[in-house]
């Protein structure tokens, strides 16, 4: 089916191109090196589309036969950044390679979807029903926790909170999708939320802070709260049409910190206004409903679960994203993809995207 | 319904909340969010113009502006300001400590520039501007301030100018006047301040999180105000007191054709540079001195006019027909008026008008004054100017009294004697005049019959008002009484044992008459009025020192500045 490749494919060059210029708009005023970080994210972006083509082309199917290895190798780059981290005595996200960053959190988030889609079905492609349906409770939620459990602590001791708790909300999801039973599930919900007030002991002080600012902003306006401050004032700035490209002073002037990479849409907000939020919202919102459809459509229960996984990865990740930036969620350090810098989220969103398109083309196959 | 309707459905609610939210930020909140963004970046920082400047009559500066330079700092960073004093204390040279204390005292908020030292050079500021470019949250702004070239010369009519008081502003809010404003106190500076008051410009600048510079937004010129021009003539003013410095009391001189100032001193003077300094113990010294040289004594402080005050005898006893030229009275050195002896200060022998004139005889006017009754010298006097405001521009002016029979019944139920009558007619006893007001009667007998209203404002900001200044009151007294009196005014020079003989060795005619006013216990009040050149009179000149001894001392000083303005050829 060619047309979700073409649509799927528009949607996301139009955001990743608005993405380029909200960053050329928020960095063009800043000295040296930065001027030049729009130039770099065009690379990216060059580098995505090759790879959302390479991925659309091969068959999906080829991810089951090498699923372990891409979940060993997720958790061989997560484990590195860990020993790093400790040998370096300071903590970081990311592995520094030859001339960039790469960030395994946004690769493990890929890696583990595609291996509970694996976990939860059948290898035969003529038997299309669940395998969970069956499962009890520690084949259906114990056993692939452990497996999520794994990436997602060493996610959350990088520390990206943000990061390790999508991977639990994408668990959480594709576990409802998979007709486990829902008494297991709201067990299991339960077991992680009850001790939760216990785990805010064993937080970061400014995770802590940011939780309580989130709260409220203005406990402390030039500290924690300061973001979320300037955040909404840089959308509410905005108002219907914009203040125009390149004429937005909180994101430009620095009063905005992270304004291309976490607080992207802030900056664009502040410049395109609530109409073209809107359609930002709308264009995030059609190509999610093409993963959907994908998925409904797919009839091979791997495919079909990775579909999901997949649109829902990037569901979750916009609406946390934009919400944190109007104030309505707590600052946790999710990129919004396709719009903010950094190459590890532009390719895997872009890989993610092949995926999605590469089960759409080879459904009919079967 | 199916699970993967239900998430599908999740998704759509959630899409649709961040739209609400959107809604809710960019439309219903958009103003206020736009206004805070605006707070953020943008910034004004004012310039004010310069005061008006105060001319005399040739156009020369008497009060001017020079231009100053405020350093201010945005105090955005805390840790960053420390840092930033100091090395602004090391290119001023003004210690650490004065800066930190300005920047406390001025502050504001973090986003509004701070004053941290004023009325700092060219040179510094030149210095300063050159670090500006690291710093950029140093902002070097212009500030015209006072500027006083003859330094106190007229200071009591120009005044000066400081930060407006409480009791000002309640007055002149509804003018848009604002607290910490520069306004006059005192002289032209108080009365025309709307006039010579600037109205503030100033930049509006986009800043960045630090509060440094990015671009001008936008630039209002600010408004000078407007230069008055005053009558005062410069070299006249500088002659006058030049002749009063260190003494007490008040010179003043006007033309009597249309009463034009062009010269008014009242010592002892202050320097109003002070106030522009804000030089607290000296402004604290000025306050408290005993002598009180913020007064203006010319017109503030009303004096007995003693023996100036037997011209409106005379006239009164003239016009009344009471006496004439040929009356004369015979001076024994002393006469008695009722059951006491009132002495005169010399023994004279028989006086007519115009000796008694110039000599001052006071038995002569005690007589005239009997027959002229005490209700028509009041009468008199106040038809001559005197006992109420001469309606000068210059603020704080007093009305002097003339006291009176009725006044007397109405206000202590007391009845008059004839002892007071013979007070009253050589200006003794309740009589109090101010030298303005003396001036002004004098001028009637010098332009021979007008009683003229005093003004020093000529233009104000180039248009000339002195035609609509100029008023002139007909005093309807006859010719002959004017003649007698102006004759007998010029034999206080003339005559060789006249009070004011000292003047007649100046190469002008001057005619006059001095005063020595008793006062209990101290010594007495010293007079001069006269008019000159005598054929025609361009001058009325008035001479008056606060316990500076007989009138001979004043006749004294008006001889200096007569001969002075002789000499540099002014008359």
């Amino acid at each position: 089916m060619r047309s979700s490749f073409f649509k799927i494919f528009i949607l996301a060059l139009i955001i990743s191109l608005l993405g380029v210029l909200s960053i050329y708009s928020s960095t063009f005023q800043k000295l040296g090196a930065w001027q030049n970080i729009y130039m770099r994210q065009m690379l990216w972006l060059i580098i995505g589309l090759a790879c959302f083509f390479i991925f659309s082309g091969i068959n999906y199917r080829k991810l089951w036969d090498a699923n372990y290895f891409i979940y060993a190798a997720a958790l061989f780059f997560l484990f590195l950044v860990f020993a790093l981290g400790i040998i370096r005595l300071g903590a970081q996200r990311w592995l520094r390679f030859a001339w960039f960053n790469f960030q395994p959190s946004e690769f493990a988030k890929l890696a583990v979807i595609i291996f509970l889609a694996r976990y939860f079905s059948r290898k035969s492609v003529n038997d299309t029903s669940l395998l969970s349906g069956k499962f009890g409770i520690f084949r259906g939620i114990i056993l692939p926790f452990i497996f999520v459990a794994i990436p997602m602590f060493l996610i959350i001791e990088q520390p990206d909170l943000g990061s390790g708790l999508m991977l639990m909300l994408i668990f959480v999801c594709l576990l409802y999708l998979t007709n486990v039973r829902l008494r297991y599930i709201s067990v299991f919900l339960s077991l992680i939320i009850l001790p939760l007030p216990f785990l805010w002991n064993f937080l970061h002080d400014y995770q802590k802070q940011r939780l309580l600012v989130f709260l409220n902003p203005n406990i402390d306006p030039l500290g924690a709260g300061y973001t979320i401050i300037q955040s909404k004032i840089a959308i509410g700035s905005g108002g219907f049409f914009g203040r125009g490209w390149l004429a937005g002073t909180q994101s430009q002037l620095y009063f905005l910190p992270e304004s291309h990479t976490d607080f992207i849409f802030a900056t664009f907000s502040e410049q395109w206004g609530f109409l073209g939020s809107c359609l930002l919202i709308l264009m995030y919102y059609l190509i999610i409903r093409q993963g959907f459809l994908i998925a409904q459509r797919t009839q091979d229960t791997f495919g079909k679960l990775l579909a999901y996984g997949i649109s829902l990865l990037l569901a979750l990740q916009v609406s946390i994203n934009i919400a944190m930036n109007m104030g309505l969620a707590p600052v946790v350090g999710l990129p919004l993809p396709l719009m903010s810098y950094g190459g590890s989220s532009i390719l895997t969103t872009f890989i993610a995207l092949g995926i999605l398109v590469s089960i759409d083309r080879t459904r009919t196959v079967f | 319904m199916e699970r993967k309707n239900i998430l599908n459905l999740i998704i759509i609610i959630t899409f649709a909340v961040l739209l609400i939210g959107l809604l809710n930020l960019d439309i219903l909140q958009g103003s206020k969010f736009r206004k805070l963004s605006d707070s953020n970046s943008i910034r004004l920082i004012s310039q004010s113009g310069a005061r008006g400047n105060i001319l005399d009559r040739n156009g020369e500066i008497i009060v001017g502006s020079k231009i100053s330079y405020d350093v201010m700092i945005l105090p955005e960073e805390p840790s960053h300001v420390g840092y930033l004093l100091s090395r602004i204390s090391h290119i001023l040279k003004i210690e650490l400590g004065q800066l930190k204390a300005a920047l406390k005292k001025n502050f504001i908020s973090s986003s509004v520039p701070v004053v941290i030292a004023s009325n700092i050079d060219l040179k510094k500021a030149i210095l300063l501007g050159e670090y500006r470019a690291e710093e950029p949250s140093i902002i070097i702004t212009p500030k015209p301030l006072r500027n006083y070239p003859h330094g106190s010369l007229a200071a009591h009519v120009v005044g000066y100018v400081n930060q407006i008081d409480r009791w000002r502003l309640t007055k002149l809010e509804d003018y848009g006047y604002k607290t910490k404003d520069i306004v006059g106190f005192g002289g032209v500076e108080e009365k025309y301040d709307y006039y010579l008051r600037q109205e503030e410009g100033g930049q509006s600048v986009e800043v960045n999180h630090r509060g440094q510079f990015m671009r001008v937004l936008g630039f209002q010129a600010p408004t000078n105000g407007r230069d008055i021009q005053l009558t005062l003539d410069l070299k006249i003013q500088k002659i006058v007191e030049d002749s009063m410095a260190g003494r007490k009391g008040s010179a003043i001189l006007m033309d009597p054709q249309d009463g034009q100032i062009l010269a008014l001193a009242s010592y002892p003077n202050f320097n109003p540079a002070v106030f522009v300094n804000n030089r607290s113990s000296l402004i604290a010294g000025l306050i408290n001195n005993p002598d009180a040289p913020l007064i203006n004594r010319s017109i503030s402080s009303s004096y007995p006019p003693a023996s100036v005050f037997k011209m409106i005898v005379a006239s009164a006893a003239l016009e009344l027909k009471k006496i004439d030229t040929s009356t004369s009275f015979l001076c024994q050195g002393s006469t008695m008026v009722g059951a006491r002896k009132y002495s005169c200060w010399d023994t004279h022998g028989r006086q007519n008008i115009f000796q008694a004139v110039a000599h001052s005889c006071d038995i002569f006017f005690y007589r005239t004054g009997l027959l002229a009754g005490a209700q028509n010298i009041h009468d008199y006097a106040l038809k001559l100017g005197l006992g109420k405001n001469v309606g000068f521009e210059l603020p704080y002016e007093t009305s002097g009294f003339i006291p009176s029979p009725l006044w007397r019944k109405l206000n202590k139920f007391q009845s008059w004697f004839d002892g007071d009558t013979a007070n009253l007619a050589i200006g003794q006893g309740d009589c109090l005049v101010t030298p303005l007001q003396a001036t002004n009667m004098m001028a009637v007998f010098a332009n021979g019959g007008f009683l003229t209203s005093p003004y020093i404002v000529r233009a104000v900001g180039g248009l000339d008002f002195s035609t609509k200044k100029k008023k002139l009151i007909p005093v309807k007294f006859k010719q002959s009484t004017f003649n007698t009196i102006i004759s007998g005014l010029r034999k206080v020079v003339s005559d060789p044992e006249g009070t004011g003989n000292a003047l007649s060795s100046l190469p002008v005619k001057v005619a006059g008459k001095t005063g020595t006013a008793q006062v209990a216990r101290k010594a007495t009040h010293a007079w001069f009025l006269g008019f000159f050149p005598f054929d025609k009179p361009k001058f009325v000149i008035c001479i008056f020192l606060e316990h500076g001894g007989p009138g001979h001392t004043a006749s004294v000083v008006a001889k200096q500045i007569i001969a002075e303005m002789d000499k540099q050829g002014l008359i």
